[in-house]
């Protein structure tokens, strides 16, 4: 029996990767595309190690001969009651009215996770309110900031259970659950459920620990959901956290991915579109390429490392302006191809095109150190 | 001989309460020194330091992550949004502490670790600015610092 790439040292599936493995080969040959391979190939080796590198525009993606479509993203709303902050609810109002106002509408909206802030039912309403506003398709797949207060009853019970699948114009589209999975950190260190909740939505927080995973059963879904669907169809799967490895110590990653991605592997069009890293993201592992979107919320910077060489920055966003950096994504499905436009309120221009104005710029030194005051008594 | 005794026991009295009354007095009127350096240091010593350093580190985390306890000890309020420093900045991430003083955009002027971190408490946060030498400015400060030790000095980067 072949060893699972799980099973691999890391540096041997880096190997694999540079062997070549990439999306399907059939698709169709742009600009974009092109430069892609060229960054693989190392030709911007220097920039791309630093995560820069100032060519992709938009994610083009490989899909069978449709119909045309579109559907909208929309995620980290991180929505508190009104009373203490009205920026959040501003913004998601905000992405409502620009989705409700697509022309042509779009077939769905797929809300990607963390619509609360601290998972109370006063924030989770607020955002149905608001999001009422739709009257297109809406699916669900939930954050942990939704979670963790009552470990997900209010979430299902107002949105629904994941996982999900549904079939839309010969693309079979998959929701996964990446945030119910957290070890039980709070059992033993007798935590009511606001603390728990607290500890999962401190993003650099240690006592959460490893939370983000789709884990066995979902995996075990996973691949019967996919066993009747042909090898050369596209494949869409949503989760919260990235398919891959970015950044473990903010769960900028699944923390199963390597057993995700073997189950993905025979399906030659597969792309995952992530929420939770509030930033521009573009990878590719194997077959399996990743998108990351942008948060209506507020914006993450990048990780101090693991941002993928793929990864054509965001511009870095004036803090001062609490609509700057933040926004939505349209996808637009086309002929054998789809295109993400990120939409960005206000700003034109989302990608940096000088490391200077890039949100990567001066990753290059930082050298950071995990927080302390979360690993003393009693936590 | 005898008669003289008690005027002299008096007498040296008198010298040794003088002599106390002006040291002591001489000790409340200058400021509080410390010796530095007289000795080679002790573990017991560097331990010490370290324990007064880290305390505050750990006041900062507490700051810098919105915890309220810490917030009303020490009479300040940093966001009025729900918004927390380490919102934007996991890790003390991208405050790149290493760069100032040097000269701030938002702030149109060239300004110092702590009037960017008083910039960020009044604006994106909403909260209510505070003393640039306060124990709150100085914990905050030092978490920064602390972590990103490490990181190359960079004064003047933008």
């Amino acid at each position: 029996m072949e060893p699972r790439a799980s099973d691999l040292d890391p540096r041997q599936i880096d190997l694999e990767i540079d062997r070549g493995e990439r999306p399907d080969r059939a698709l169709r040959i742009t600009r974009r595309t092109f430069i892609n391979k060229a960054i693989l190939a190392g030709t911007a080796a220097g920039a791309a190690s630093v995560g820069w590198f100032p060519t992709i525009n938009t994610i083009d993606l490989a899909f069978g001969q449709q119909a045309a479509f579109k559907f909208a993203w929309l995620s980290d709303t991180h929505l508190y009651p009104k009373d203490v902050n009205t920026r959040f609810v501003e913004k998601t109002t905000r992405a409502v009215a620009e989705i409700k106002a697509m022309s042509p509408p779009a077939d769905f909206l797929i809300f990607g996770g963390d619509l609360a802030q601290l998972g109370d039912p006063v924030e989770l309403g607020l955002g149905a309110d608001i999001l009422k506003e739709l009257t297109i398709k809406k699916v669900f797949i939930p954050g942990e900031h939704d979670w963790y207060l009552d470990l997900g009853a209010k979430w299902e019970q107002m949105f629904g259970k994941s996982p999900w699948t549904f079939d839309h114009k010969g693309v079979r589209f998959i929701g996964l659950n990446t945030v119910g999975q957290a070890p039980d950190y709070w059992s033993a260190k007798k935590m009511s459920p606001k603390e728990r909740m607290g500890h999962m939505a401190t993003l650099d927080g240690s006592v959460a620990g490893p939370w983000a995973g789709v884990g066995e059963p979902q995996r075990r879904w996973l691949d019967q959901t996919l066993s009747n669907w042909p090898k050369n169809q596209p494949v869409v799967v949503f989760t919260h956290t990235p398919l891959y490895e970015y950044y473990p110590p903010w769960n900028f990653w699944t923390r199963d991915w390597r057993e995700v991605n073997e189950i993905l592997k025979p399906f030659s069009n597969v792309t995952n579109v992530h929420g939770h890293t509030h930033q521009v993201l573009y990878n590719e592992v194997g077959k399996l390429r990743s998108i990351g979107m942008l948060a209506t919320s507020w914006p993450w910077p990048y990780a101090p490392e693991g941002v993928p060489a793929l990864t054509k920055p965001m511009i870095r966003a004036d803090p001062g302006d609490h609509f700057d950096g933040v926004g939505w994504s349209r996808l637009t499905v086309t002929a054998g191809r789809v295109e993400n436009e990120y939409v960005m309120f206000g700003r034109k221009a989302v990608f940096a095109d000088a490391e200077v104005d890039s949100g990567t710029g001066d990753n290059g030194n930082q050298i950071l150190s995990p927080r302390i005051a979360d690993r003393m008594y009693p936590y | 001989m005898n008669a003289k005794r008690p005027l002299l026991i008096a007498l040296a009295a008198s010298v040794v309460g003088l002599l106390f009354v002006v040291l002591g007095t001489g000790r409340m009127l200058a400021p509080p020194t410390a010796l530095a350096h007289k000795e080679k240091h002790t573990l017991d010593q560097l331990n010490a330091f370290q324990e007064v350093f880290m305390e505050q580190v750990k006041i900062g985390d507490l700051l810098f992550h919105g915890d309220g306890a810490t917030e009303k000890k020490m009479n300040v309020t940093l966001s009025k949004t729900g918004m927390a420093c380490a919102m934007c900045h996991p890790f003390a991430s991208d405050t790149h502490p290493h760069e100032f003083p040097k000269f701030q955009e938002q702030i149109n002027k060239f300004s110092t670790l702590r009037d960017m971190i008083n910039w960020c408490i009044e604006k994106p946060n909403e909260g209510v600015k505070i003393d640039p030498d306060s124990d709150a400015m100085k914990a905050l400060e030092v978490y920064i610092y602390w972590s990103n030790r490490g990181s190359r000095l960079a004064t003047g980067a933008h």
